[in-house]
């Protein structure tokens, strides 16, 4: 099992992981947060306080929007999509944190994989 | 199965309808999931908690906090000054100057007399009250504020004079003592400045101490 990292790094981190997973489809917040449990096993983890905080200010700043959709079974949920000016944050933010990763390793030897 | 929009409403009560609605439906289906493990409901329910992150009563408080933050339209303002200490002191600041308004336009009170003493009751002005209510109530609802809040700051012009009587009061009764007279005319002072007021913002408030209308579907 992989190692939980801590909240607060993680926090900074939230952005690039919702953008990137959003990017491959539209999601509801459940399934973000149990799909970034699952690819990063166990690492990322999101609770309620910690990603729909995240969700509504993106969708503050015009990176996503969420629509009610109702499932077969009659459940509602409110799914986030990708818009024009997230999908143009990506980048940026996958170069930044590129960015970050090699100061890091220059410094204490901590290099992404 | 627990009803999670109560619970969430219980927890989150100045939440709009569609975040309650989204969080209860994260939860639910994190029930779900954790119920498919054929735990009992106690357990499904505690671990749906912990998943969740909202194992004690304070991770509930942050959970409002940062959704309060992150949808929160004002900007530099914090949520206590945007939703009672700004529209509170506009919805007084508008009485005011609606009565200094009326009374240079020389709209005359109408003078009433009760038990022989004169009460002047500036109807004018508390036609006006009813708009300034609604002001302080919308701006405090715009800012996410509980009903109470919204209720305060569209009253705060007569919660301000009643707190201004209450301390003139004392004084009063030390340097009159204690008379008949003296009482009924706090009372009437109370109905005018405080209760006539009160009434007239109450109903420009009304109006928004109802939750917006959410835009996505589920109630």
């Amino acid at each position: 099992m992989t190692k939980r990292i801590s909240s607060k790094i993680s926090r900074g981190s939230g952005e690039l992981a919702i953008l990137s997973l959003l990017a491959e489809q539209p999601l509801y917040g459940f399934e973000i947060a149990k799909q970034i449990g699952e690819r990063t096993g166990g690492a990322l983890q999101f609770t309620l306080a910690s990603l729909y905080p995240l969700l509504y200010e993106m969708e503050k700043r015009g990176w996503v929007e969420g629509h009610w959709q109702t499932n077969q079974g009659g459940r509602d949920r409110r799914y986030y999509r990708l818009t024009t000016a997230g999908r143009k944050q990506l980048a940026p933010l996958r170069q930044e944190w590129q960015a970050f990763f090699h100061a890091l390793d220059a410094i204490a030897g901590v290099s992404h994989a | 199965m627990p009803d999670w929009k109560k619970l969430v409403r219980q927890n989150l009560p100045a939440a709009d309808q569609e975040v309650v609605a989204e969080v209860a439906s994260h939860l639910e289906e994190t029930y779900d999931l954790a119920s498919s493990c054929g735990c009992s409901t106690e357990a499904a329910l505690e671990l749906t908690l912990r998943q969740a992150g909202l194992e004690a009563g304070k991770d509930w408080r942050v959970l409002a906090k940062q959704i309060r933050r992150s949808i929160s339209q004002e900007g530099p303002m914090n949520h206590r000054t945007s939703s009672l200490w700004f529209p509170a002191l506009l919805t007084l600041l508008g009485a005011s100057v609606s009565l200094m308004a009326t009374q240079i336009l020389g709209v005359q009170p109408r003078l009433v007399w009760v038990r022989g003493m004169g009460v002047t009751l500036y109807w004018p002005w508390l036609a006006t009250l009813p708009v300034f209510g609604a002001i302080g109530a919308s701006l405090s609802r715009r800012a996410h504020a509980s009903v109470l809040t919204r209720l305060t700051a569209g009253l705060s012009p007569a919660l301000i004079m009643l707190t201004v009587m209450l301390i003139v009061l004392p004084w009063g009764l030390v340097l009159d003592g204690l008379h008949f007279f003296t009482l009924v005319s706090f009372g009437l002072g109370l109905a005018n400045w405080v209760a006539l007021p009160a009434f007239a913002l109450f109903l420009g408030a009304l109006p928004f101490l109802r939750e917006p209308q959410a835009i996505g579907p589920p109630r």
